[in-house]
């Protein structure tokens, strides 16, 4: 209500932003139709029968195990990443940050047949992994791999932006009062970026909870929601999905709005 | 010797930035150095703070050779031209982080912050973030933050430049201040001469990487060893001069010719470079050891406290003179009288 107001009379009249605003609301309609008319269906179906299945309830168990520790990891790696690539020159770096965005630019049913070729049950890393009882694939461990591939990039990418905007002479004056490089890191480059930093786990997460195509390929079973979703469709068309659809949406939202709130808890940083 | 440099020199790549550079810098002293942006200041700043490696020479603190130390294990305190206060600390736990390292006592570094935010009289601030400070007094708490853990040697790179003029002048007096009270060793980073000249005990004037004079302030402005130093520090006015005579010592000055002391040349007919002071001329008819100059006035610029006037000689040089009351109308024929004495020959 207050922004309607606001936008109505309270706020400053800026007539120079009605041509954006018409345009980006096309954008912005074409985004609701979907969602609108996919939740539209929700009456017609048993959402907690739905959920209640043993297949339905294992995939959300798979899912809150894999996505979070996909998310994990793609952060422990990707923070350090993205501050050396936001600090430091050096030769290749335009072919490192290239790397960085190959998953985002290969489609995901494609990165799940790389990560086949490299660590599939026929491969010599996939096979003594197997031999060790740690099969990287058809395992939980191989959706992690597929969701990490897929997500990460977004926690780099957001994170190096987010140190990028860090005033390194900031870093410099805690190293000349006496802290080193880690501790430097640590109390000034780590708070400053945080922003950032959460904005890209948070991408990072939802991308995981939702991976699919990587996810197939790597790992059909044992499903996730995504790959529970599919095989439900297939059986049962659009109403299949709709619980477990909107146990993903529900689910990646409570995340995502918990991180968000965490992020912004002591502090923010305005500058 | 406090701060010791000898043969100090950085290259980026293949671009020079420091070459050769040696000064010292004794116990409480205040050092200005000075010069054109991108004459090195800076990069000697970054060297002495450990922030960047030189490519060769030595840095010492107290004796002890720091060239290839980390920053963090230098005593230097750093302040930059931008601000550099953490904004998710308030202004007390920015001048407390300094004294974290040191294993101080919580107590004990509750009474030092209030000592340093004492000395830049910011007390009632403690609480509050950078973002509600002006622009002084973030400048105060960074100094507070540099001297609190009591550093060998304050560097001070450029602090005053992001500043508008009446705050620049009320800060600089402050740092006189701050300075005298707590005796710090203090190297500033200045392209402002009158900044440099109002702050230090002695300069060090730089140009392309390279040291080009050193010595007390009105000594190099009175007496500047090169054309450099001359039109650098403060306003210099070149007049065409050649040597007459190399014994006994006579030079032509815009076609008058006169004995002087001494001629940096001795062959007859070489070309000179003569500087003077505007504050050294005066417009009246010449007196004995003085030089009359005939011109018509172009323009009278008001500067507040004095007149600059712009007189251009039958020559064709143009002269300027600082003068006081009355100023003579434009397009008037007037006599500038230049004190031989006080010409500058290189």
């Amino acid at each position: 209500m207050r922004l309607a107001r606001g936008w109505l009379n309270g706020g400053r009249r800026r007539p120079e932003l009605v041509v954006p605003a018409l345009l980006g609301g096309v954008l912005l309609l074409y985004f609701l139709l979907p969602f609108v008319a996919f939740l539209g269906r929700v009456g017609s179906t048993p959402i907690v029968a739905g959920l209640s299945t043993p297949d339905a309830r294992q995939a959300i168990r798979h899912s809150l195990l894999t996505a979070p520790v996909s998310t994990a990891i793609a952060t422990v790696f990707g923070v350090p990443l993205a501050y050396v690539l936001a600090r430091q020159s050096f030769p290749g770096k335009r072919l490192v940050a290239a790397v960085v965005v190959l998953p985002l630019v290969v489609p995901p049913v494609v990165g799940g047949a790389m990560i086949l070729t490299a660590v599939g049950r026929f491969t010599p890393l996939g096979s003594a992994a197997a031999a060790a009882g740690i099969p990287l694939t058809g395992s939980l461990l191989g959706v992690v791999l597929a969701q990490t591939f897929v997500a990460a990039p977004f926690v780099v990418i957001t994170s190096r932006a987010g140190f990028g905007a860090v005033d390194e002479r900031l870093e410099q004056a805690s190293r000349s009062l006496g802290y080193g490089p880690l501790a430097t890191f640590w109390n000034v480059s780590l708070p400053l970026a945080r922003g950032s930093i959460v904005a890209g786990v948070v991408l990072t997460f939802a991308r995981a909870m939702g991976e699919f195509g990587a996810t197939m390929m790597v790992a059909y079973n044992p499903r996730t929601i995504p790959t529970q979703i599919w095989v439900a469709f297939i059986g049962g068309g659009i109403d299949a999905i709709l619980p477990l659809a909107l146990a993903l949406f529900g689910l990646t939202l409570l995340v995502v709005t918990t991180l968000q709130r965490l992020g912004r808890l002591p502090a923010v940083v305005e500058r | 010797m406090t701060l010791d440099i000898e043969g100090l020199g950085h290259r980026y790549g293949t671009e020079r930035a420091l070459a050769d550079v040696s000064f010292g810098i004794e116990a409480g002293e205040v050092v200005a150095v000075v010069g054109p942006s991108g004459c090195g200041k800076t990069t000697l700043v970054q060297a002495i703070a450990g922030h960047l490696t030189p490519t060769s020479g030595r840095i010492r603190l107290r004796g002890e050779a720091v060239t290839d130390r980390p920053p963090e294990a230098r005593e230097v305190g750093l302040v930059f031209q931008q601000s550099t206060l953490y904004p998710h600390m308030t202004v007390g736990e920015n001048v407390a982080y300094g004294l974290g390292p040191q294993g101080i006592e919580p107590d004990e570094r509750d009474a030092i912050v209030e000592e340093y935010l004492a000395l830049v009289d910011l007390e009632a601030q403690r609480a509050a973030y950078p973002s509600e400070l002006s622009g002084g007094q973030g400048r105060r708490v960074e100094l507070a933050r540099a001297l609190a853990p009591q550093p060998d040697v304050l560097l001070l790179d450029e602090p005053l430049s992001a500043l508008d003029r009446g705050l620049r002048v009320q800060l600089r007096e402050e740092i006189a201040r701050i300075q005298r009270e707590t005796g710090v060793t203090t190297l500033f980073v200045t392209h402002d001469q009158t900044d440099a000249m109002a702050l230090a005990d002695r300069l060090v004037v730089m140009r392309d990487g390279a040291v080009a004079a050193v010595g007390q302030p009105r000594e190099l402005y009175e007496s500047p060893p090169t054309p450099f130093v001359a039109s650098f520090l403060g306003r210099s006015i070149e007049l065409p001069a050649s040597v007459v005579d190399g014994d006994p010592p006579r030079i032509e000055v815009a076609g008058q010719e006169r004995s002087v002391s001494t001629v940096p040349q001795q062959s007859p007919g070489a070309t000179l470079r003569c500087y003077v002071r505007p504050s050294s001329l005066s417009i009246r008819p010449p007196r004995e050891g003085e030089i009359g100059l005939s011109g018509t006035v172009q323009r009278v610029t008001d500067n507040g406290r004095h007149f600059a006037v712009t007189v251009r000689t039958t020559a064709g040089v143009e002269l300027v003179v600082i003068q006081q009351p009355s100023p003579p109308a434009v397009d008037e024929t007037v006599t500038v009288a230049v004190p031989t004495a006080e010409l500058h020959l290189f």
